[in-house]
């Protein structure tokens, strides 16, 4: 038998343990799902619109002081790069934004996708990340902090859409690049992100979220042969700031349509669940094993004579 | 002496002539050449050649709308601007605003324009006007087949001289 | 060793020498023999000599990489961020470290005394993973200066890795605590051993509740992308439960492997004790290695049910899965109770050795091989599989360091 003074130490630290490593944990209000901030902005992006002329990536190389890109941004030879035997171009830790040509079938139009973070309205990037280094601000931005980001690349893995990259050849400061939403030098202000503005067939409409959608649903009931009727985004992990509208099927412009239509922090809220039901079942499981394990028998290591004195041996 | 019949039936015929020109676009007042400079920057103004965009659309409503009082090619033009008349303004600038793509301009006040909302600014009204026929015509689709780049497009772009030197182009990451 | 043996000679294998003198920590540094001996001893054992030639090309390779960046010794990949450190030292080394967890609650909890042989073993070589596990973060990291961030500094608590990190910090003091028991006694600390055994059933439980927890996490950690793992190797609602119930097979079964290879070459520091009772704990740890399998196994088919993901089973991809299944899974199993039911030990120890190798494919296939899947395969860099090993070649030069010297294979005698 246990000697008294340990078990109640044990009881005691383990309900201390139990209380410390659960008090970070849970927010009041748990379990809803979110939709985004009232007032979040958001753009629609219109894919019949694009026609591949990369002044958006020209705009955004500026206004993030991006470094020098290896190909002018009017040479139209990066549409047939092919990366890693498969793959077209992606976004980069100099590129947060690059545009794909695509060839849909049945239509002798290339279609064009712009790339760039969609700002979730629950992002995956954020709920992986351990020490919060993501925000999801109020104007609907998705911003990063680079003060906080130990390199655990754990939002690389989550992001849905591949879009997070890592300035893997830092020394001593790698971290995240990716689209901001233009936060710091625009959406503060209320103003249109540089791609936006750039852009000459105004691919993107930027405004709140809840109007841009519904200017996404007149568009294809206006033009119902012109759009495909699916608004991309719209219910794609929860929601995402940036949507798309399109004349080819979306899998032929290169979206992934097997993605949940629920945020991805839903895959996890299970298991974190749980957490608290293991830290407080386990103690009491396991003492009771415990108990009628060894109740009356000696129990301690043969030369362990710490309890002698007590009860039971 | 001139025959007065002959005379009379010609002059009728020229009558007849300009009351149908008179009401056909081709009468109208147009400028044969247009030079579209109010969103210079990055690139020269374009020379607009409107006498042979006149000559190769069938109806000027096709690019301006339903503004030209010669009647309307979209359905949704058509609920409203069956029958109008020709407008004071024509021009693609007079309607379609320079600003800067602002929220607000989703919000118009007024109902009676709620057609009118999500209105492209004036250099995407251009671009989506031009491009989209010239995609489906053959006709010019490359940015400089109609207005070369300025030094502050070249810079924008990082082309011509501001191209990146033959060696930035081996130095990309190895992922 | 063997050698020193045909000479009589002996490492200290007690507190005091047989003139009733104590062993100096020098002394017990040098396993209780002259200088020369012990020198003699390691050139002679080959086994040094690989260790040298890895660590000669490994240590620089390291150097490197904290000189030059990750990007040096990796592809720096976007769509691949984790490689072979997290892949092979996290996710491999941490369900086979399981073995604390496991007989710490076998001997202290449920009273099973006659494990207690093996009981070191086992809290040692979960110690040494965790340590080492920690060890390959710490080259994975982009910042890993800023390893404590998440404890002190700023929290996402919503994170699975958060639940991660938290854990195998304070599991990896409660096994160093654990461990500790042997270490007071080595160097002599009887308080120090004392004030430990107080406290081994609260410490023992914490054990088991973080090891559930953070061994599930790992898995959780995929649930993540759903997108990215391939449909066999994922499951929104059971990914931390299939991680967490391998780890028990995982960690018995690390446990029969190291005791097999130490009970072959490094016989002579296992006393009488350990030496008479290997063959039964051995048959007893596969029995409880059996029955973790055929759970995990029955869980991996309900995962595969629950989602109707039947049909990728007759898909290229699928094969591969029903390779780790029978290879992985079915084979050892069908070896363990074999062994446990009719008493051999040695199949036992086939089967202990398959398990292992089946833990590493099914862990390395979901981060690594069937990772993105619909993308492309990527193969780490030379560099990176250079680092990987020589870590691994440092955690077995450790493990033997200890062995070699702590009362964990042999009891003192006093």
């Amino acid at each position: 038998m246990s000697s008294k003074i340990s078990r109640r130490r044990f009881l005691a630290g383990s309900a201390a343990g139990a209380a410390l490593v659960m008090h970070p944990g849970k927010k009041a209000f748990a379990s809803g799902s979110f939709s985004g901030f009232p007032d979040g902005m958001g753009v629609l992006v219109d894919l019949t619109r694009c026609v591949g002329c990369r002044t958006c990536e020209a705009a955004c190389n500026k206004e993030q002081k991006l470094p020098e890109p290896a190909l002018p941004f009017d040479d139209y030879s990066v549409f047939d790069e092919i990366h890693h035997g498969n793959q077209k171009r992606r976004t980069t830790d100099k590129a947060y934004t690059i545009v794909n040509r695509y060839e849909p079938e049945g239509s002798d139009q290339p279609l064009y996708r712009k790339i760039q973070c969609n700002h979730c309205n629950e992002p995956a990037c954020l709920t992986s990340c351990f020490v919060g280094a993501y925000t999801k601000t109020p104007e609907g931005a998705v911003i990063y902090d680079q003060h906080v980001c130990v390199g655990c690349r754990n939002c690389m893995i989550a992001c849905p859409f591949h879009i997070p990259a890592y300035t893997y050849h830092s020394v001593l400061n790698p971290v995240i690049k990716k689209c901001i939403f233009c936060y710091d030098t625009r959406l503060k202000e209320g103003r249109p992100p540089a791609c936006v503005e750039s852009c000459p067939q105004q691919v993107m409409t930027f405004g709140k979220r809840k109007d841009l959608m519904k200017i996404a649903r007149e568009r294809i009931r206006k033009n119902p042969k012109k759009y495909i009727d699916h608004v991309y985004g719209e219910h794609e992990v929860g929601g995402t700031g940036w949507f798309y509208i399109s004349s080819a099927p979306f899998a032929e412009a290169g979206f992934d349509e097997d993605l949940p239509k629920e945020p991805i922090i839903n895959n996890v809220k299970d298991f974190l669940a749980m957490v608290p039901v293991v830290l407080v079942v386990w103690p009491a499981l396991f003492t009771g094993f415990h108990l009628l394990a060894t109740k009356g028998k000696s129990h301690g290591h043969g030369d362990d004579h710490s309890n002698d004195k007590q009860e039971g041996h | 002496m001139v025959n007065a019949g002959k005379q009379l039936i010609t002059g009728l015929g020229i009558l007849l002539l300009f009351s149908v020109l008179s009401v056909s676009c081709y009468a109208m007042d147009y400028p044969d050449e247009v030079e579209i400079d109010s969103l210079t920057n990055l690139y020269e103004a374009v020379v607009f050649d409107h006498a042979m965009h006149v000559d190769a659309t069938e109806n000027c409503s096709e690019c301006h709308h339903h503004t030209t009082g010669t009647g309307v090619t979209n359905e949704y033009c058509a609920k409203c601007h069956e029958g109008d008349v020709e407008m004071d303004v024509v021009a693609c600038q007079d309607c379609h605003s320079d600003d800067p793509v602002s929220p607000d301009n989703l919000h118009t006040a007024k109902p009676d324009f709620f057609y009118h909302d999500d209105k492209p600014k004036l250099k995407a009204a251009y671009h989506l006007k031009c491009l989209g026929c010239h995609s489906e015509v053959d006709g010019p689709t490359g940015c400089e087949d109609c207005h070369a780049k300025t030094e502050a497009g070249d810079k924008f772009y990082h082309s011509g001289e501001f191209a990146p030197k033959e060696d930035a182009q081996h130095g990309a990451e190895h992922e | 060793m063997k050698k020193l043996a045909t000479y009589g000679v002996k490492p200290h294998d007690s507190a005091l020498k047989e003139d009733g003198s104590s062993w100096s920590l020098m002394e017990k540094l040098f396993l209780g023999l002259p200088l020369d001996q012990y020198i003699g001893q390691a050139i002679r054992n080959k086994f040094n000599w690989v260790l040298a030639v890895i660590f000669a090309i490994g240590f620089p390779v390291i150097i490197y990489r904290f000189i030059f960046s990750l990007g040096a010794v990796t592809h720096a990949s976007y769509d691949y961020p984790w490689g072979l450190f997290l892949g092979f030292g996290l996710f491999c080394m941490v369900p086979l470290s399981a073995s604390g967890f496991m007989l710490g609650t076998t001997v202290e909890i449920f009273g099973r005394h006659d494990f207690e042989p093996i009981e070191r073993l086992a809290l040692l070589n979960g110690l040494l993973g965790y340590f080492f596990a920690v060890v390959y973060l710490l080259v994975d990291l982009g910042q890993p200066w800023r390893l404590s961030y998440p404890m002190i500094y700023s929290w996402g608590p919503a994170a699975v890795l958060f639940l991660v990190g938290w854990h195998v910090a304070t599991y990896l003091s409660v096994q160093v605590m654990e461990v500790s028991t042997a270490f007071f006694e080595w160097i002599g600390f009887q308080r120090g051993y004392e004030f430990i055994r107080k406290g081994t059933v609260g410490l023992t439980v914490s054990g088991i509740i973080l090891s559930t927890l953070h061994q599930g996490a790992l898995g959780a950690l995929f649930v993540y992308a759903p997108g990215k793992v391939h449909p066999l190797w994922y499951s929104a609602p059971f990914q931390w439960l299939h991680y967490f119930i391998s780890s028990i097979p995982a960690g018995l079964c690390m446990v029969i492997c190291v005791s097999t290879i130490v009970i072959y070459t490094m016989k002579w520091r296992c006393d009488q004790r350990f030496i008479d009772n290997l063959d039964r704990i051995t048959i007893s740890l596969a029995k409880g290695a059996a029955l973790g399998l055929i759970t995990y196994l029955i869980m991996k088919i309900i995962a595969v049910a629950h989602d109707n993901e039947w049909a990728y089973i007759v898909t290229g991809w699928g094969v591969w899965w029903l390779f780790e299944i029978i290879v992985g899974v079915i084979v050892p199993m069908a070896l363990l109770a074999y062994g446990a039911h009719n008493k051999l030990a040695g199949i036992c120890r086939i089967g202990a050795f398959i398990t292992v190798f089946g833990i590493l494919l099914n862990r390395l296939n979901t981060a690594l091989i069937v990772f993105n899947w619909k993308l492309y395969q990527e193969i780490p860099h030379k560099w990176e599989i250079i680092i990987s090993i020589t870590i691994f070649a440092l955690y077995i030069a450790t493990y033997r360091f200890i062995l070699a010297r702590l009362p964990i294979l042999y009891k003192y005698k006093d």
